[in-house]
């Protein structure tokens, strides 16, 4: 209640300060119509430059008012207003017919019109001036001109000024007149002016350059004219710096006052386009409170968010429970957030609900965690509910898969062993026991041929044993040839007839493979079992998916051969089952 | 017959010098992996190289690779490639590039010195050898309808024997019967199961295994 008094209150304030502003143009105006002969301001000397001088000031004002009402943009409509409000300190100034202490006062804030709009740039786009070097650059030119043009009022005898020329009549705060250090702020006043254009085109043109795209678009319809303010109110300076007397029936000078017109005019419209945008902003997020409390679309979060900010480049991030990890709506770890990005957190209570993560330049944090509504923070937390279950899933699905080619890898090894160790061995047994027989033949020893003989079968016996065990254990083939030998083979040995139709010739990853591998193996001894006479095996990729097809003539399945799909869920793929079909696909990238 | 013997495991290289020894047959080098293989190929210019087909350093088909670098780069000589894998894909491989002065055995096979020497023989006269394992592997595949079963019995034997690469010669003297005859079978099976390769080629070999492996019957 107390806050939306104050809003109240503030914003009556502002409207007498705009009223007060727009009678204190007019007033400038009407006695520019009662100007004498001599010309003592640009609006008297020339119909375009009054209607520039009326129109930038009366925007600047304007646009002020406007962002005054925002709360996001209220520092930098008072720094506009005030703008416009020195702005027109030159027509009271050169008002012949005005009180003199109207026009001494006329004198003493027109050139702040620069400062408050540099200072107003600065702290684009949130009031917030952000880096310490800006910070100084305000606070110096706020203290340098104020004591300068302090001074010079106090100084400044207009009789005893060699280059008056829109009041040289009337100084009411004239306390010691000295022409020559009168002369000399004059000088600094202009040197200081000068520094003060400068430094506004580069900190702009900085800001510009350092932005990223959505930012930037954001930012140009202020950051655009300041560069033009400066570019303007450079030339004015160095110009007066070069030919000190004023005349605004000359060309140069008149151009030069028409272009600052139209730059501050710019920026104002500028100022009142932003303002406009964020409230747009504004809208879009009440709207998009609505539509996430009304309608949650799993998953969507960030898009619909993405969209409504207009900044393609947002990211919404989900705190995992206890280990602090980040993770986006799909379950996957997330990088944490690079140094450049806003973060804005959408908490209940205390507790995190997410991280936004968007360009700076867009909106700010705590609008943001107001907009979303309660509504919306539960379909927020619902979405941050189905990323933990995503996650959880994910890591269950990578250590069913770490389990089967743990199992693999020990086959393989188990299979390298065995054909390296005992397999050679019994060989060179084997080779031995040649030898041996064939020497006892050459002695004659009929009983002992006979005894190695049968010693020598034995151990062929065994080899062929161990070598079924080991290609049962793991097919070398697989390994070494790839898939398409290693079905074959499988067709070769099988108990029934098997059709293979054409084999993919590509090497597939590992795991892949083996488990392809299993599901023929298992569809062939499936199909004999429930007494088949034919089994058809399809082997092809599908973009990024390897399919396995099976297809015979037994009776209708019962089982469903578990260990096979579970192998085949493990790798992420899917299996299902009819009577006599059986379709398996495994990805394979 | 000068020979050379290429296989990693020690005891296995030595066991097969050994028979090879005793049966009178020379083994001029010995070699532990591919590369020493190749080497020895070159400096003694062996009859027929004995190599393993699994050897380091990824112990998959060195053995093979090595067997189409010396087909390729020395056609006089022969190769007979040992492995313990009963692996049609490796024998069609083996014969796809050179289909002649080439074997297959199973490692076992070389126990029997002389089902060796026969095959370090018949690779010197420029035959082929494919380990009847595998062939009998392959006849005896499970078909839907079996074309195989429109041969009489001698038919098929010679078949078989054709596709263990034996010559006419060879199986003529193995089956006791002229050669003449013999080649009658082999036109008539040819005919009968529709082979188009010409049955007096090196190439009949592969084209019959070939043949064995698919599914004639599509």
């Amino acid at each position: 209640m107390a806050d939306s008094r104050f809003a109240v209150g503030l914003g009556l304030a502002l409207l007498a300060g705009v009223a007060l502003a727009l009678a204190w143009a007019v007033a400038a105006l009407l006695s520019v119509d009662r100007a004498g002969d001599f010309e003592t301001t640009y609006a008297a000397a020339l119909p375009a430059a009054r209607v520039g001088d009326l129109v930038a000031g009366l925007a600047l004002i304007a646009a002020g008012g406007l962002a005054a009402t925002q709360p996001r943009t209220r520092i930098l409509g008072v720094l506009s207003l005030l703008a416009g409000l020195a702005w027109f300190g030159a027509d009271w100034e050169g008002a012949e017919s005005a009180q003199p202490i109207l026009r001494s006062f006329g004198a003493v804030v027109t050139p702040f019109t620069l400062v408050f709009v540099f200072h107003l740039v600065l702290a684009a786009p949130d009031g917030r001036v952000r880096s310490s070097a800006a910070r100084v650059g305000v606070v110096a030119a706020y203290v340098v001109v104020g004591c300068v043009t302090v001074a010079r009022a106090v100084l400044r005898d207009p009789l005893l000024d060699l280059y008056c020329w829109r009041n040289c009549s009337d100084n009411s705060f004239l306390v010691h007149a000295d022409a020559g250090i009168a002369n000399a702020l004059d000088q600094v006043l202009l040197w200081s002016a000068l520094a003060i254009a400068l430094g506004l085109i580069v900190f702009a043109w900085r800001r510009l350059v350092g932005a990223t795209g959505p930012g930037r678009r954001a930012m140009l319809p202020v950051i655009g004219p300041a560069l033009l303010v400066g570019a303007s109110e450079a030339t004015y300076a160095i110009t007066l710096l070069r030919t000190p007397l004023e005349d605004p029936d000359r060309a140069g000078f008149a151009a030069i006052f028409i272009a600052r017109s139209a730059s501050y005019t710019m920026l104002a419209l500028g100022l009142a386009w932003t303002v406009l945008s964020v409230s747009r902003t504004r809208a879009r997020l009440t709207r998009l409170a609505n539509d996430l409390g009304e309608a949650p679309q799993p998953g969507k979060l960030r898009d619909t968010l993405a969209a409504a900010l207009s900044d393609p480049s947002i990211d919404v991030l989900y705190p995992r429970g206890g280990s602090g990890e980040l993770i986006d709506a799909d379950g996957h770890v997330a990088e944490p957030p690079a140094a450049d990005r806003a973060v804005a957190r959408i908490t209940r209570g205390d507790r995190p609900l997410a991280v936004v993560l968007h360009d700076p330049a867009l909106v700010n944090e705590p609008e943001l965690g107001r907009a979303l509504g309660s509504a919306a923070k539960l379909s927020v937390e619902n979405e941050a509910l189905r990323a933990e279950a995503l996650a959880q899933l994910r890591a269950l699905q990578a250590s069913r898969s770490r389990i089967v080619e743990t199992a693999d890898a020990a086959r393989r090894r188990l299979e390298r062993d065995l054909h390296d160790g005992a397999q050679q061995r019994l060989l060179a047994l084997s080779y031995d026991l040649r030898l041996a027989r064939a020497s006892a033949a050459g002695e004659s020893d009929e009983e002992l041929v006979s005894i190695l003989h049968a010693a020598a079968a034995e151990t062929e016996a065994a080899l062929e044993e161990l070598r079924d065990l080991a290609h049962g254990i793991y097919p070398a083939i697989l390994t070494e040839a790839g898939l398409a030998p290693a079905v074959a083979t499988l067709a070769d040995e099988a108990p029934i007839p098997v059709e293979l139709g054409t084999l993919p010739p590509e090497r597939f990853p590992a795991p892949v493979e083996r488990t392809a591998y299993v599901v023929v193996d298992e569809a062939i001894a499936d199909a004999a079992g429930r007494g088949a006479t034919w089994l058809g095996v399809r082997l092809g990729r599908d973009a990024d998916r390897l399919v396995v097809a099976t297809e015979d003539d037994g009776a209708p399945r019962d089982g469903r051969l578990v260990h096979v799909a579970d192998r085949v869920g493990a790798l992420g793929g899917s299996f299902n089952l009819a009577d006599t079909d059986l379709r398996a696909e495994i990805p394979c990238e | 017959m000068r020979v050379v013997v290429a296989d990693d495991v020690m005891l296995t290289r030595e066991g097969i010098a050994r028979l090879l020894d005793e049966a009178g047959i020379d083994v001029v080098a010995q070699a532990e992996d591919a590369e020493g293989l190749l080497r020895e190929v070159r400096l003694k210019q062996p009859d027929v190289v004995i190599v393993d087909i699994r050897m380091p350093p990824t112990h998959t088909d060195e053995g093979l690779v090595a067997t189409q670098r010396i087909r390729a780069d020395h056609p006089t000589i022969g190769v007979l490639v040992l492995s313990q894998y009963v692996e049609p894909s490796y024998a069609m491989r083996l014969l796809e590039e050179h289909p002649e002065r080439v074997g297959y055995l199973l490692k076992q096979r070389v126990f029997d010195v002389a089902v060796l020497v026969d095959a370090l023989r018949r690779i010197n006269d420029g035959e082929t050898v494919i380990d009847p394992t595998i062939v009998s592997r392959l006849v005896g595949r499970r078909r839907r309808h079996d074309p195989l079963a429109e041969l009489t019995a001698r038919e098929r034997e010679v078949l078989g024997l054709v596709a263990e690469g034996l010559s006419n010669g060879a199986i003529a003297s193995r089956l006791f019967v002229t050669e003449r005859t013999v080649e009658a079978h082999v036109k008539q099976v040819f005919l009968k199961l529709g082979l188009a390769v010409n049955p007096e080629s090196h190439r009949r070999v592969l084209a019959v295994l070939a043949y064995l492996r698919s599914d004639p019957s599509d």
